[in-house]
């Protein structure tokens, strides 16, 4: 179907209002306020830059544990202190080892569990704040408008193209119909979180890739309100151990917000060897430990949400730029996974993002010549101090926990060189075993009332999408999924995806077929990720569909 | 021709509710427009469309309304008003109506249009009561709306699949059915153009008009469920027979 | 406490949610050691008006006029208004029709009071009638009161209240009074034109008094007729839950859920549905929920008033054949 496509133009173009998109934005529109002022040509405006986001709201589509570093904030707006939602800051940070009915607390919590000085936040709330600014600096941001494809002109990235709006479930327009925009600019900023759909495209179209292939984690996550007096707000304590087992790396996480309200999460390293293995039912049973047994019980799930997230680090970092466009946040895998902060990094990349576009701006050339830039001040920052001494943590855990723990303590006494550097990584979708004719796991179930299974979680994300659009996961060959895939794999589809979207469905004792419940997606993008035929893509469904993240 | 809607913003159809009193506890949840106020939003943009002239979008509520007063101005209304009133939750239909009706008097207006009811306190009430406060004729449940010469012709719903046509004066006020139309998305361009629309802004105190309440909401709360479930076992012609009973003279449905 | 009922007439016949609402009164007349009355209003009712009177009603009220034969609101609430004002009750009780929706709070209004409308019931809280009504499409219940002086303005809820328990008169008759009202035809600014009936395109579920639902457990497409028949015999409408309709089983209208319709019906009658959240809070407002499905642990028990563990292919047909018996009965 060719549709005609009305077009706009704007200076900057940034995918995405998260904390690295907005952070660009923000910074780039006091650059801007200040060049202005001063009387320098060519005058700019902050209402050229665009942002997209596809949530209903900024904030919706964010979710993380959080503790955030305030460095990167601080250099933002200076006087956060008084205006940012911080919720509390971290008062005590502990590192517990649980084993089935015990947990074991270190006597010294290890330097990467270390805390002090950071703040437990709701990014959500943090973004929301953020957008805030960003819109009262001038800036345009579009809610519920996503990126569908990018626009390319000789070579370089020229802009974005939304998503079609009012296409029913068979890809045909309803009376609302609303074809996506054409939006060009002179500079896009790629800032989707982690594994962007638009940043997949380019990195595939343009070879960014970089030594290493990204890894990924997913992250699983409940908000709680206690009964009073069983958390301090400010305690932050990671698990080892329990239930996730030595060969597959991932911890837990108990964060105490202020008012009795709790995070809790689990994540898990998406390159374990069992296609049948269930995160959420991961999840869920380590709520049953005692210790958070203790701290849940008479308490109320507030929401639930997934996202997965970049590990990879610095060998897994795609070049970040290409003429026209900039890669940023967790986009651009920029998260130290030993230290699980993310925040003030992305932060920090849209900061010095908008630096080397303000300067694109003022001399007119958006192309890679001075784009370039970009990377060489992520090279002068702190964002490569912090990253490049866990440039190897993660690759170390591919094969398991005590493997991991004795490279990354020689890392740790090598400025992060360790024994092997590089340490190349495989990609987690290409670690799985076969079943060999294993039968179906039984699937977790829940009590109702303290753990849950799936749908009842997913309906406590809040996610809704319009009904009647085109299913925005696209597989590819839905045949490998009755026949090779079932055979070799089981379909892990049905397991790591935490929102129950993927079903495998035999009708009338015929071969099971893939079902797909796209509405209940809360785009954490693991599908995209984890499938071992890499056959599933993620594309941005209409806009303000999605979770509703609201105080995660 | 000028239309007002009447736009209220809801808390978000997902939101987990805690009850606090006789209201919901607003901290962490969403907000969005009442969604069949957005059929009559359509519905105005239609015969804008059609007629030529103004939609206004009318909202009475606290600070937070303006996100949405600002979608209603994305997806074309031209301008807005927004009653700034922080206690608007624990006004009664008619202390709303009479706040809207003041506003609404201040302007020009051929037509008033509102939704049925809100998702929230679902009073159903405010078409109507802005019709007789107004002093203007009015009918519900509008299914279509044609114009010509200063005169309407309304197909109104009935109960049980019935219809009616009807013919209808103009200034009036209507409540809009909801699922007539589809309602449209906000434009990029819309979006754009909404920051410079203008939303005037008044106080409710400022529009001098008496707030005594004809009605008090003690308080919400979820209902329980009184009865265990009662299970019935049998052969299923027994089973049948036994829950046609329950249904006649137990539960009195049938 | 002097309580006036308005009935309703719908096309030369009762609109039977009228008795319900005389029971109601009636409760409440017992309840407050008060009198119930009722109204009927149209061109010429005095049949309909002696037929009251056979009930149990302290007195009933024929309003006629010539220009109240079509119900229009203007004439109605002109009319009304005058009636409370010679009569002055002190609770005026409507059921809450489409009709009564379009006038009467606006009548309510003119005399500067307020109407409670939608009431699915009512409790005496020593002497003070607290009338609950549902709020958040049905999520929450609100116990709501009325503040200042009488006259007061309430509805009910079809179905709140059971018209077959309408008392009959303890001594024969209850006197029948005209109320002369004045109407002219410069009041009635809209005109009704004709009535008919459409195969509605849009479903409307909400209106739905009685709803018949089919999840997965229905299987294939080629089962539905099985509870068509069912919900054809009951006199209700069928509904689905999503993958139902995602399948596209049934239109995406019929979906009663988080991302579908909030009903809360007389009766909802879940037939293999599991009662996954998504779906409850769609229908948990229901005032009775049946559910029959083979798993014994389905949440959908939970919140049911009647649960059958049984297999929803042998109950369907059975259960169809005796609401047929029932009916020839």
């Amino acid at each position: 179907m060719t549709v005609q496509r009305e077009q706009l133009e704007a200076d900057v173009l940034i995918v995405g209002a998260g904390p690295a998109g907005l952070s660009c934005a923000l910074h780039l529109a006091n650059l801007i306020k200040k060049h202005n002022a001063a009387g320098t040509k060519p005058e700019l405006s902050a209402e050229n830059i665009y942002v997209l986001e596809k949530g209903r709201e900024i904030g919706a589509h964010q979710l993380s544990g959080a503790i955030m570093n305030p460095k990167a904030l601080d250099e933002l707006v200076p006087d956060f202190q008084k205006s940012a939602p911080l919720d509390t800051p971290v008062t005590d940070s502990a590192a517990l080892l649980f084993t089935r009915n015990s947990s074991l607390r270190f006597p010294i919590t290890p330097p990467p569990f270390q805390n002090k000085g950071n703040y437990v936040v709701s990014l959500s709330k943090i973004t929301k704040w953020l957008g805030g600014l960003v819109e009262a600096a001038g800036v345009n941001v579009f809610k519920e408008f996503g990126g569908a494809d990018l626009i390319y002109q000789n070579g370089g990235v020229a802009g974005v193209i939304t998503e079609d709006k009012g296409l029913d479930k068979n890809g045909k327009p309803k009376d609302n119909f609303t074809p996506g925009y054409e939006l060009r600019a002179k500079v896009t900023v790629l800032a989707e979180g982690t594994r962007g759909s638009l940043t997949k495209k380019l990195v595939a179209a343009k070879k960014l890739d970089n030594l290493n292939p990204q890894s990924y984690g997913i992250g699983i996550k409940e908000l709680w309100d206690v009964q009073p007096g069983r958390i301090q707000p400010g305690y932050v304590a990671h698990t080892l151990g329990w239930p996730v087992p030595a060969s597959m790396y991932g911890g837990g996480w108990i964060y105490g917000l202020s008012n009795n309200r709790v995070s809790i999460g689990l994540v898990i390293a998406l390159e374990f060897a069992n296609p049948q293995f269930d995160p959420h039912a991961a999840f869920q049973t380590w709520k049953t430990h005692p210790f958070l047994k203790r701290l849940l019980d008479g308490g109320k799930l507030v929401r639930y949400g997934a996202k997965s997230l970049p590990y990879g680090g610095w060998y897994a970092m795609p070049r970040s730029f290409v003429d026209g466009a900039l890669i940023i946040g967790d986009s651009g895998s920029f998260l130290d996974s030993q230290r699980l902060k993310g925040i003030h990094l992305a932060m920090k990349s849209g900061m010095l993002a908008a630096e080397t576009i303000f300067e694109a701006l003022k001399s007119g050339d958006t192309s890679s010549k001075i784009l370039g830039a970009f990377p060489n001040k992520i090279e002068q920052s702190y964002i490569k101090q912090e990253l490049w001494k866990v440039r190897n943590f993660h690759q170390s855990f591919q094969h398991g926990m005590l493997g991991g723990f004795f490279h990354t303590a020689i890392q740790q006494i090598t400025g992060g060189r360790g024994l092997i550097d590089p340490m190349r990584a495989h990609p987690g979708n290409e670690a799985y075993q076969k079943i060999d004719g294993r039968p179906a796991p039984e699937r977790f179930k829940g009590d109702g009332k303290f753990t849950f299974d799936r749908l009842t979680d997913v309906y406590h994300s809040g996610t809704r999408h319009e009904e009647d659009q085109p299913c925005h996961l696209r597989v590819a060959d839905t045949n490998i999924c009755s026949t090779k895939c079932a055979v070799e794999y089981g379909n892990p589809c049905q397991y790591f995806c935490p929102a129950a979207v993927y079903e495998m469905v035999s009708e009338s004792g015929g071969a099971p077929k893939l079902k797909i419940n796209a509405a209940n997606c809360v785009h954490c993008k693991t599908c995209d990720i984890a499938d071992p035929y890499q056959i599933i893509d993620w594309v941005v469904p209409e806009g303000g569909g999605g979770p509703n993240y609201e105080g995660m | 021709m000028n239309i007002i809607v009447c736009i209220k913003q809801v808390p978000a159809k997902d939101a987990p509710l805690a009850i606090a009193g006789n209201w919901i506890r607003e901290s962490d949840i969403g907000f969005e427009m009442n969604e069949p106020d957005s059929y009559a939003l359509e519905e105005a943009l239609r015969l804008k469309e059609k007629h030529g002239g103004e939609v206004i979008a009318l909202s009475l509520g606290p600070e937070r309304v303006k996100q949405t007063i600002k979608e209603a101005l994305a997806k074309g209304a031209d301008r807005a008003i927004h009653i700034a009133d922080d206690n608007f939750a624990q006004l009664d239909p008619l202390g709303s109506a009479k706040a809207l009706a003041a506003a609404i008097q201040r302007e020009k207006a051929d037509l008033v249009l509102t939704g049925l009811q809100s998702d929230d306190h679902g009073f159903g009430q405010t078409g109507v009561l802005l019709a007789g406060l107004l002093d203007r004729p009015h009918a519900t449940i509008i299914m279509q709306i044609e114009v010509t010469d200063g005169k309407m012709k309304l197909k109104r719903e009935l109960e049980a699949g019935w219809f009616q046509w009807m013919e209808c004066p103009l200034p009036a006020v209507l409540s809009i059915q909801s699922g007539i139309n589809k309602v449209r998305y906000a434009t990029l361009k819309g979006i754009m153009a909404a920051k410079k629309k203008e939303i005037a802004t008044i106080t409710r105190e400022s529009l001098g008009i008496s707030a005594e309440p004809t009605q008090k909401i003690e308080k919400i709360y979820v209902p329980t469920k009184t009865k265990k479930t009662e299970f019935l076992t049998g052969a299923p012609k027994e089973v049948a027979a036994k829950l046609v009973e329950k249904l006649k003279f137990e539960a009195r449905v049938i | 406490m002097k309580i006036l009922v308005a009935t309703e007439l719908r096309q030369g016949k009762w609109n039977n949610a009228s008795f319900e609402t005389i029971v109601a009164a009636q409760q409440i007349a017992k309840d407050t050691s008060s009198s119930a009355s009722a109204l009927v209003i149209g061109k010429s009712v005095s049949a309909f008006a002696d037929e009251l009177a056979t009930k149990n009603v302290a007195e009933v009220l024929r309003v006629e006029h010539d220009l109240l034969e079509a119900y229009t609101p203007d004439g109605y609430c002109v009319a009304l208004k005058q009636v409370v004002e010679s009569a002055k009750p002190d609770l005026v009780l409507f059921p809450h029709t489409y009709q009564v929706r379009d006038f009467a709070p606006k009548l309510a209004a003119m005399l500067g009071k307020g109407m409670i409308g939608d009431c699915i019931g009512f409790r005496n809280e020593s002497g003070k009638i607290v009338f609950v009504r549902q709020m958040f499409q049905g999520k929450t219940a609100a116990d709501v009161t009325f503040t200042g002086a009488a006259p007061w303005f309430a509805s009910f809820q079809s179905g709140a209240f059971r018209a077959d328990l309408l008392a009959a008169h303890p001594s024969g008759k209850a006197p029948v009074n005209s109320v002369a009202v004045s109407l002219s035809a410069e009041q009635i600014r809209t005109k009704p034109l004709e009535l008919f009936k459409e195969a509605k395109s849009a479903v409307d579920l909400t209106q739905a008094p009685l709803i018949v639902a089919i999840g997965r457990g229905i299987k294939a497409p080629e089962n539905i007729p099985q509870a068509e028949a069912l919900a054809k015999s009951l006199g209700a409408e069928i509904a689905a839950s999503r993958p139902i309709c995602d399948e596209g089983w049934l239109p995406m209208e019929r979906q009663i859920g988080s991302s579908g319709q909030t009903v809360a019906p007389k009766l909802y009658l879940a037939l293999g549905i599991s009662g996954a959240i998504q779906h409850v809070v769609g229908m948990k407002g229901a005032r009775t929920i049946v559910a029959i499905n083979k798993d014994s642990n389905a949440p959908i028990f939970e919140i049911a008033d009647y649960g059958v563990v049984g297999d929803i292919f042998e109950v369907m047909p059975a259960l169809t054949e005796a609401l047929e018996k029932a009916k020839s009965a």
